[in-house]
């Protein structure tokens, strides 16, 4: 399947191209969110531990091998391996997403005060499709929104590679690649760039800010939610994300725009001073694993961010990865069981499309997927509408409308959409969300009526799953009403306790 | 009338202000509720009114160190009741307890206001099986949102097995928080609404 270029690349920041350079660090930033968020929800993340027992029990009896006691044994450490890595690379992949949001406004905040130019999120939600790729990353490489697998995995390395990495089927294309590139060195040629050229300070424009200003509204940006909590194999939980990880950073001048990005870099791929595990491809074309002692990973110095707490985005990825392997390979070597992802991601296709789904009949599974690409477009339009907001009315469009959005509305149509199965060709799989373009234009209705319309839509064609959406007024009828001139229908609920004013 | 105008609405067990507003409607006086009696709702930005956020599952920092004390409807951090289980997931009290720092803010307001108190029904907060029981429900997980799995669980095979050692590593989480409640409370920026 081609993939579908969002920019011409260019080898070099210059003063007359950053705009575009920015607009570009923003769609890599914000192509990384749905590819994330595809493989997050193709986890069942907390499934039945009885039911699983029994399964891998059954399996394991079929031999006739092993006494019952040592079935018994073996099924319960199964089981264990199954929850704790389902569990744990959920946590890691949405701990990954939430800072991909921060690092999105982290380049818009660059772009909206380097360039004087607000961020175009909803231009690039039109033209981003799956498969998709990385613009200007040398060498390119395919992007699915797919299920999780080792080989999605190796996708999300490549994407936060700290290093330039070679393509190991590189002898098998036709591109002149003469070189390697990171998104790292990307920001880096922007820095040098602001350095030069934007020493600030710039005129004030609306950006996402941190609260460091008392006199300010409260915050919205959070490090971690229950979905980044995941439990060892005592159940104690443990936490993906540390809280001193860093968030929004204001950008005013030079040095603050390149704080914002340092911050993006570190995050993402690690402090690179240190000893760290970059990309390596082994002999099997795989990337090549972390080393395990007593079932953990073995980080190295430079894998974690500069708060020297949390790994970075591609550590993160590499120990699922290992993980992963490890545990494919130890169900492999036991008679009767099935693939080890097998037990815990749903059956999806990769990229599929609402298409797919419209043909084979099922209207409740294509108004899901219309529903989820929906709400998607209308996170965007909101971010972009906070850059053209002040600071009050960017609380309550995150808290009211982002929050709510990407917690409930979102991951709610994500996490119920694999229920429904269909048939392309001749194999059978569960729905997923497809991260289609929306296009609000379609229809002269504001786009809360538009999706309050496929929340009606989808009540009637499926009322037993769906007939709660219309009814519930918490959820989708109390988004705040956002117009794609970014006026705002007065009815996000007033903060009576809150002296600022509501500048609609 | 409406049950919002007639009721006094409070997150959970012990943090009501006066006789009769538990949940059972049968406390002796402030503190005593056995439960919430805020409008049910899983988790953040899903309350109907102020005052109605639970905490610790979702949220700011700031949110989660002000339990049930969001301004307006939609502005709470997490779900009602907060059973004793919960613990945070964000900020510097991380992994303690939820209710154990509602029901200290609670204190700290009847206190600073002159107004006496009763001590909670439960130590620590209740129980699910504790809320069921009040409910009249059976086996209805209270636990709220989130999609990583009850907090009150372990992998043990044995379901009675299973249960004793959650409730212990739970036990053992509400007295590492009731230590540390101090530090919880200096841990936390006071409220801030922008003034």
């Amino acid at each position: 399947m081609k993939t579908k270029k969002l920019f011409n690349f260019s080898t070099s920041v210059t003063k007359e191209n950053i705009k575009e350079v920015m607009q570009q660090a923003i769609a890599l930033e914000l192509a990384t969110i749905p590819t994330y968020l595809s493989t997050y929800y193709s986890i069942n993340r907390a499934q039945d531990q009885d039911k699983l027992y029994a399964k891998l029990h059954a399996q394991l009896s079929q031999s006739g091998e092993r006494t019952a006691a040592k079935i018994d044994e073996l099924a319960q450490e199964l089981k264990l391996d199954i929850l704790v890595y389902s569990n744990k690379s959920a946590a890691l992949i949405m701990s990954v997403v939430i800072e991909e949001m921060l690092h999105l406004a982290l380049a818009c905040n660059v772009k909206q005060a380097v360039c004087q130019t607000a961020p175009d999120l909803l231009g690039i939600g039109k033209v981003l499709t799956f498969p998709t790729q990385l613009d200007g990353h040398i060498p390119e490489f395919q992007i699915n929104a797919a299920k999780l697998s080792l080989k999605q995995l190796t996708t999300f390395l490549q994407i936060e590679s700290p290093e330039p990495f070679k393509d190991p089927y590189a002898n098998e294309q036709l591109l002149n690649t003469v070189e390697y590139q990171t998104i790292g060195r990307l920001y880096e040629m922007i820095i040098k760039c602001i350095k030069e050229d934007f020493p600030g300070p710039y005129n004030y424009r609306p950006q996402l800010l941190p609260p460091e200003n008392p006199n300010r509204p409260r915050p919205y940006y959070s490090q971690n939610s229950m979905n980044t909590v995941h439990y060892d194999r005592e159940h104690n939980p443990q936490f993906a994300n540390a809280d001193d990880s860093g968030g929004l950073v204001g950008v005013h001048d030079a040095q603050s725009a390149i704080d914002a990005i340092e911050r993006i870099i570190d995050q993402g791929e690690g402090k690179s001073k240190y000893k760290q595990h970059t990309l390596i491809w082994g002999e099997n074309k795989m990337p090549v694993p972390m080393d395990i002692v007593e079932g953990k990973v073995v980080f190295w110095e430079g894998d974690y961010d500069d708060s020297g707490k949390e790994p970075a985005h591609f550590a993160k990825f590499l120990e699922a990865y290992t993980l992963g392997g490890h545990y494919q390979q130890k169900f492999r070597n036991i008679q009767g069981l099935d693939d080890f992802f097998s037990y815990f991601v749903y059956d999806t296709d990769a990229n599929p499309k609402t298409a797919d789904y419209i043909a084979s009949g099922n209207q409740a599974l294509a108004l899901c997927s219309q529903l989820g690409n929906a709400v998607f477009a209308y996170i965007l339009l909101m971010i972009e509408a906070c850059y053209h907001k002040d600071e009050s009315t960017q609380y309550d469009l995150f808290i009211f409308g982002i929050h709510k959005s990407m917690i409930w509305l979102l991951s709610g149509v994500g996490n119920q959409i694999n229920q429904y199965t269909y048939t392309k060709g001749n194999q059978a799989y569960k729905g997923a969300l497809t991260f289609e373009p929306f296009s609000f234009e379609q229809s002269f209705l504001r786009p809360k009526a538009q999706i309050m319309s496929l929340v009606d839509q989808l009540a009637k064609a499926d009322p037993v799953n769906w007939g709660w959406a219309i009814k519930s007024e918490n959820y989708f009828p109390s988004l705040p009403d956002v117009g794609l001139d970014y006026s705002i229908e007065a009815d996000i609920p007033k903060v009576p306790g809150t002296p600022y004013r509501h500048n609609h | 009338m409406s049950e919002l105008v007639t009721k006094e609405l409070h997150v959970c067990m012990g943090l009501n202000s006066c006789k009769n507003a538990g949940y059972s409607g049968n406390n002796d006086c402030a503190g005593q509720g056995d439960c919430s009696t805020a409008v049910g709702h899983p988790c953040h930005t899903l309350n109907a009114c102020k005052g109605q956020g639970g905490c610790g599952i979702f949220g700011t920092t700031e949110e989660l160190c002000h339990p049930g004390e969001n301004d307006c409807r939609y502005q709470g951090s997490c779900g009602v009741p907060i059973l004793s289980s919960r613990f945070m997931a964000q900020g510097p009290n991380k992994g303690l307890s939820v209710w154990q720092l509602a029901r200290i803010r609670f204190e700290e307001k009847r206190i600073k206001n002159g107004e006496s108190f009763g001590e909670a029904p439960q130590q620590y907060g209740p129980s699910d099986e504790y809320v069921n029981s009040i409910r009249g429900t059976s086996g209805v997980d209270y636990s709220s949102c989130g999609q990583s799995g009850s907090r009150s669980c372990s992998y043990i095979s044995n379901p009675a097995e299973r249960k004793i050692a959650a409730a212990e590593r739970v036990l053992k989480m509400e007295e590492e928080s009731a230590k540390k409640l101090p530090e919880s409370l200096s841990n936390c920026q006071p409220k801030n609404n922008g003034h």
